[in-house]
């Protein structure tokens, strides 16, 4: 089913299809993430990437109109060499990663833990001791996406129409109405 | 402050000097530009006349340190250090001294020049290349003392570098010095071979292990070590020193600034080969071979470029001949061991030659440099004070007695005559009849130049008055030393424990011991050297030159048409020059253009540079078209890579 | 784990960098675009700040913090001082370049400083797991900076490219990083190196996981297959954020190798030993070669850092204490170089125009004699000839490959410098022997003067003097 998932997000021709194909490839990784007993992490899973990222992702697909047609040109002229070097690829992965070295004969399965067993509180006790260095890290990493991409976005265009609030409150009368004194007409009747 | 700041401070003040100068010279105003090297050097002299104090009357210990390592090679220690010993201290005082003397006579010489600033900063940097030479503690520093000697000296010698005379003289110097440094570094490297070291100390203790080990350079010939290290060091002291054969650059130097031949042409550069033999010391009398080597070269140039000096005339080159007899006495005294008196004359000599040099340059000065001296005559009578101090450098120079030179020079005569090494018997026949001829030439230029006929122009002779005081002052405090180091200095010098340890002699060669035997107190030794026959030669020389100069001038004319063949042996110097232009000149330029034709163009330019170049650059652009700029064509070669990898090592 | 004031005190580094960018950063949004020569000086002062923090706690010994998080040992001490300098030059030279691009903004320098954070927390991480967050943090920020001048076409070309390459390197790290730590069990570099020492791993697995590893290494460092992405950011990006690229990050990759290879690989030295030399070797076949076509003098030094990579990787592969002293020396050596050129370049641009052809460079002698000069020293650095201190540090990679009787690939390194030489050559001719195009004087602000004085200096200074560096190099791996 995940595999499936993939595939379609990479083969489907309208982008909206794919992403929430995205979706489905989500749920599913979740699903074995439930299967390895990590509850947390399935529940971030679900809660994170569908909930909030592919959410906002589907709405910068729709307002933005891509043109699939000229980002395919290439494709078919690549596809034998990608297709060649990939099932090399995937060939070597399984020689090296099957089971006969990472089999449960190489590597204990995990112990069942019992029902009162707490998988976030786990992780939280790791993640503020042993992991607290790169946790911090990452924070700043995090720190740094936001200045980045203000910094690379954020700009104030000139001849674009807003309110600046401040401005309005500290005008003054002499700012806006301006009192000409002007002779008289003379009356030509 | 302590030792090692105060020879810092000497070696790095005319550094300082010179790159500020350098630096800014098209900046900082003339004025300026004297004023800060002639404060750092003589803040420089000052120091070493200090240090010169402390080692020769207070018994300073000898210094011996590493500064800096430069760094270390397969053991080989690179580095940057002092060895000051009474030696150091002798050289230090001579050469920062009469560096100063030139830097202030420099002043009034070059005052309507254009490069003047520049011209401040290479004699500064020139003061501090030899003084990095002499204080140097091993090989390496000496050979870069000595090359930067070389290199400030072919600034110099073309500083006018619109005069084509000055480029072709500044080219032969560099060329014949390289012949000579080839073989100072080839000797500098058969020391690191066969001692593993630079250091000074180390390889003189070393030495006597080696006295018996030979090695074979071609052929079944097998040669001692330490006789080929010598006369390969040795070979480089010939280009510095110009001795015979490659003498010939010197006399054509004196194209450069007056100033330039005193410090360097005469009183410290050409010294260098001097020292550093004297520094050698514990290698050369190892080897009795390269002892006779040295000797007898040194007692050829002493006689032979005497007599060339007698039919020059120009007022500088004639000087410049006196320069490589003079240093020929200094090489015959090394060669005799007499390392002592070998230095002794190396001071005594640097102080009367500079003041020789100063002088002329002062009368050049007056002829509105014209350097002819069948145009000069009788100025006496206008420029009183460079007379006399002229006549005291002539005097010393010729070694009348009392004076300076007449010290040294009469006790390297002795030590030749109480040598038994082979060759000292031609040796000692040369230097005396050396003798008369440095007479007879300085006299014929004493006279032609101050008394006799005024043979000037009008125009010369009405603008021909005495140099300003910067000129004259430095001729003054030259001459002071020109009269009496040779008096207060013979006894600590020759003759007093001084040199223990520094200079090593073996008792078989220890001529000076004969002096010392004889040696009864200075008046004593004056009185001797009256009655000994290089004082009537000198007499003689003195008393030709009076004669066929000013008593009869047309006389001179005779000799030459009478002697006509050797007036042009004489004239053409043995044919050196043109020995050397056509032969080795020529022959290397033939060589030259064969190899350029046959070598260059076709086979290095045509096929290996510019055939590889091509190809390379076909290459290139070849490869360059591989960077596509698409990232699909880059993230696919990532992982083709990734690939070739996996499949290599997995 | 346990908590004490040790920890504090050997993280004191990088905490304290951390409070400086980010009070840096937050001081700069206070600040009105003309106050900004306060954020540079701030930012100044944060570096001198880090720099005495980190002398003042130097150590001795190499010691642990963090569970075995975080190292902090002599070398780690030497190469984050000599980043500090080297981000100070950086600062200092993209100053003027900024303004004159009318980009100067804030981010620049609390991105730059949070750089440095990433590149220090790679030189000190110990484990799998701080090493490659130092790596991330470090390429988001350059990634941003790449694309910092945000109208120009090719800089957002440039930032794309890197960063979906960066991205499928690290993707290639990680999955590197989690076959090794599926053979070991293991995280942290000693604890890896012991289990490999105990034997009981698998050797397949482990070469697998080897060549994902060095992969991503080679990817950081620029190294020939993996070297794509190079010269188009290098000419892409402004030159001031180019400067920073080809400087400081380079010094961080070294350290990243040293860990991963030396420190958690000894054991598998004879397999990355050999993968080494087809990058080192292709690496200086490459760069120097497709540097010659180069017309761009932006792409021509990309070109050039990527051959300067192999040096640094020819160190390495000796493999012993002497080779690794003389790649930190390359690695050092080449950032300040490098920093020197790309320096004097943003010095001959002026507004409204980068000098990035070749031909920008011509008769610059007679335009400003003193920085000519400059860029000739740099330029002989580069290209090795004596006296100037890219000599030794070539003859010091030289003399350590030679030590391990690697002759042929010194000779080979050999052949491509003198084939390299030709194109540093030949922007000296232009210097000197060719005619100026414009006779503008240049301007600069006296600070950068001074740096690039400084910095061109160094290049003659180093050179007549390279044992005091190269001890310090050697005295870390003692």
């Amino acid at each position: 089913m995940l595999l499936f998932a993939a595939t379609m997000v990479v083969t489907r021709r309208n982008p909206v299809q794919s992403a929430l194909f995205l979706v489905l490839t989500f749920f599913c990784t979740s699903a074995i993430w439930l299967l390895l007993e990590a509850e947390f992490l399935a529940i971030t899973l679900v809660l994170v990437y569908v909930g909030a990222v592919m959410v906002l992702f589907l709405f910068v697909i729709m307002m933005l109109d891509v043109d699939v047609a000229a980002m395919r040109a290439g494709f078919v002229r690549y596809l034998p060499i990608g297709l060649l070097v990939a099932i090399a690829m995937v060939v070597q992965l399984v020689m090296v990663v099957g089971p006969q070295r990472f089999g449960l004969d190489k590597v204990a399965a995990p112990i069942r833990h019992a029902a009162d067993y707490s998988n976030t509180e786990e992780l939280g006790q790791l993640l503020y001791t042993v992991y607290m260095y790169p946790f911090e890290i990452a924070a700043f990493i995090l720190l740094i996406a936001i200045v980045a991409a203000i910094s690379l976005t954020l700009r104030r265009r000139k001849g674009v129409r807003h309110q600046d609030i401040s401005k309005q409150v500290r005008v003054k009368r002499d700012d806006r109405v301006r009192l000409v004194s002007m002779q008289a007409e003379e009356r030509d009747d | 402050m302590d030792m090692k700041s105060i020879y810092l401070t000497i070696v790095l003040l005319p550094l300082l000097g010179a790159l500020i100068a350098g630096l800014t010279c098209r900046v900082i105003p003339r004025a300026l530009a004297h004023w800060i090297t002639i404060s750092s050097v003589a803040l420089s002299c000052g120091l070493s006349l200090y240090v010169g104090k402390l080692f020769l009357l207070d018994h300073q210990e000898v210094f011996n340190q590493t500064i800096y390592t430069w760094m270390v090679v397969d053991g080989l220690h690179l580095q940057v250090g002092f060895l000051v010993d009474t030696l150091t201290a002798v050289m230090i005082s001579v050469v920062t001294f009469v560096s100063l003397m030139v830097h202030i006579y420099t002043i009034g010489y070059m005052s309507h020049d254009e490069g003047y600033q520049r011209f401040f900063s290479y004699i500064a940097l020139f003061t501090f290349a030899m003084l990095m030479l002499v204080m140097s503690n091993n090989f390496l520093q000496l050979f870069f003392g000595w090359e930067a000697v070389g290199l400030v000296s072919y600034l110099l010698i073309g500083f006018y570098v619109k005069r084509e005379s000055a480029i072709f003289a500044n080219m032969k110097a560099f060329i014949v010095n390289r012949v000579g440094d080839f073989g100072f570094i080839l000797g500098i490297a058969a020391v690191a071979m066969y001692f593993g070291s630079l250091d000074y100390v180390e390889v003189f203790n070393k030495a006597p292990q080696l006295s018996d080990t030979s090695l074979s350079i071609m052929g079944d010939g097998s040669w001692s070590v330490l006789t080929v290290i010598c006369i390969l060091l040795f070979v480089g002291a010939m280009g510095k020193s110009a001795q015979v054969p490659l003498h010939v650059w010197l006399p054509d130097s004196m194209e450069g600034p007056t100033p330039i031949s005193a410090l360097i042409h005469a009183a410290t550069m050409v010294t260098a080969g001097i020292f550093m033999v004297a520094r050698m010391s514990p290698l050369y009398e190892l080897s009795p071979t390269a002892l006779s080597f040295v000797l007898i070269i040194g007692a050829t140039t002493a006689f032979f470029m005497g007599l060339i000096g007698i039919v020059q005339n120009d007022i500088k080159r004639v000087i410049a001949y006196s320069t490589l007899s003079q240093l020929g006495y200094m090489v015959v005294a090394l060669g005799v061991s007499a390392y002592a008196a070998g230095i002794f004359h190396l001071m005594t000599h640097a102080f009367f030659k500079a003041l020789l040099f100063l002088a002329a340059g002062s009368v050049i000065i007056g002829m509105h440099h014209d350097q002819d001296i069948r145009n000069m005559g009788n100025i006496r009578k206008y420029m009183p004070i460079t007379y006399v101090t002229f006549l005291i450098g002539t005097l010393a120079l010729i070694g009348f007695p009392g004076f300076a030179g007449f010290f040294s020079k009469d006790a390297i005569i002795s030590a030749v005559h109480a040598s038994s090494l082979a060759g000292s018997g031609y040796a000692y026949w040369m230097v005396l009849a050396g003798v008369f001829v440095t007479a007879l030439y300085s006299f014929r230029l004493f006279f032609i130049v101050f008394h006799g006929k005024e043979r000037m122009d009008d125009h010369t002779r009405e603008h021909l008055k005495e140099s300003p005081w910067v000129v004259t002052l430095p001729l003054i405090l030259l001459a002071i030393p020109s009269i009496f180091i040779g008096a207060l200095a013979i006894e600590p010098l020759l003759f007093g424990p001084l040199f223990e340890g520094v200079i090593k002699v073996l008792p078989q060669h220890d001529v000076l011991e004969t002096l010392r035997e004889e040696f009864h107190g200075i008046g004593a030794f004056v009185l001797h050297g009256m009655m000994e026959p290089p004082f009537w030669l000198a007499m003689g020389g003195l008393f030709t030159a009076w004669f066929v100069y000013m008593k009869k001038p047309q006389m001179s004319e005779d000799i030459k048409q009478r002697l006509l063949p050797l007036y042009n042996i004489l004239d053409n110097k043995y044919g050196f020059d043109d020995f050397n232009q056509k032969l080795f000149a020529g022959g290397s330029r033939a060589l030259g253009s064969l190899l350029w034709k046959g070598g260059d163009v076709v086979l290095i330019d045509g096929l290996a540079v510019n055939g590889s170049a091509k190809s390379i650059g076909w290459f290139s652009s070849i490869l360059r078209h591989i960077q596509t700029g698409y990232l699909y064509h880059y993230a696919m070669v990532m992982i083709v890579a990734l690939l070739a990898l996996l499949f290599w090592f997995v | 784990m346990s908590f004490d004031h040790t920890m504090l005190y050997l993280t004191a580094p990088e905490i304290t960098l951390a409070l400086l960018a980010s009070a840096v950063l937050l001081l700069d949004s206070f600040l009105k675009p003309s106050q900004r020569v306060l954020t540079y000086i701030a930012t100044l002062l944060s570096l001198l700040i880090v720099f005495m923090v980190t002398f003042a706690t130097h150590v001795d010994s190499s010691l642990m913090a963090f569970d075995g998080q975080y190292i902090r040992d002599p070398m780690s001490d030497v190469l984050k001082l000599s980043l500090f300098v080297l981000m100070a030059f950086v600062f200092v030279y993209a100053k003027d370049d900024l303004r004159r691009r009318g980009s100067e903004r804030g981010e620049f320098y609390a991105l730059g400083l949070f750089a440095l954070l990433g590149m220090m927390i790679m030189i000190s991480a110990a484990s799998f797991l701080s090493l490659y967050l130092g790596l991330e943090l470090l390429a988001l920020c350059l990634y941003a900076l790449v694309a910092f001048q945000r109208n120009s076409a090719s800089g957002s070309e440039a930032a794309m490219k890197y960063f979906v390459l960066g991205a499928l390197a690290s993707g290639l790290l990680l999955y590197g990083i989690s076959m090794v730590y599926g053979a070991t069990g293991q995280l942290g570099f000693a604890a890896i190196a012991e289990r490999l020492q105990q034997g009981q791993v698998d050797a397949v697995v482990m070469s697998f996981g080897l060549v994902f590893v060095v992969l991503g290494l080679a990817f950081k460092l620029g190294a020939v297959p993996f070297h794509m992405w190079v010269p188009d950011v290098y000419q892409g990006a402004p030159t001031s954020v180019t400067a920073l690229i080809g400087s400081a990050p380079k010094v961080a990759a070294f350290a990243m190798a040293m860990r991963i290879l030396v420190d958690a690989l000894p054991s598998m030295q004879e397999q990355w030993q050999l993968m080494l030399i087809i990058l080192a070797v292709l690496s200086l076949a490459v760069g120097n070669i497709v540097a010659i076509a180069q017309t761009n003098i932006k792409r021509m030094l990309a070109y050039s850092t990527i051959s300067h990579v192999g040096f640094i990787l020819l160190g390495l592969i000796a493999g012993t204490t002497v080779g690794y002293a003389s790649a930190m020396f390359y690695a050092l050596v080449y950032a300040l170089t490098a920093l020197g050129g790309f320096g004097l370049l943003m010095f001959i641009s002026r507004q409204g125009f980068d000098a990035e052809n070749l031909h920008d460079l011509k008769g610059l002698n007679e335009r400003s004699p003193w920085y000519a000069l400059m860029m000739m020293l740099v330029l002989f650095s580069m290209a090795g000839v004596p006296p100037t201190v890219g000599f030794f540090a070539k003859l010091a990679v030289l003399d350590a490959i030679i030590r391990v009787d690697l002759l042929w690939l010194a000779i080979t390194a050999v052949i491509f410098s003198v084939i390299g030489a030709f194109y540093y050559l030949r922007v000296i001719k232009m210097m000197y022997f060719d005619k100026a195009e414009c006779s503008e004087p240049l301007q600069a602000s006296t600070d950068t003067r001074f740096a690039l004085s400084l910095n061109g200096l160094a290049m003659i200074g180093l050179g007549i003097m390279p044992s005091a560096l190269m001890s310090v190099c050697a005295s870390v791996f003692a």
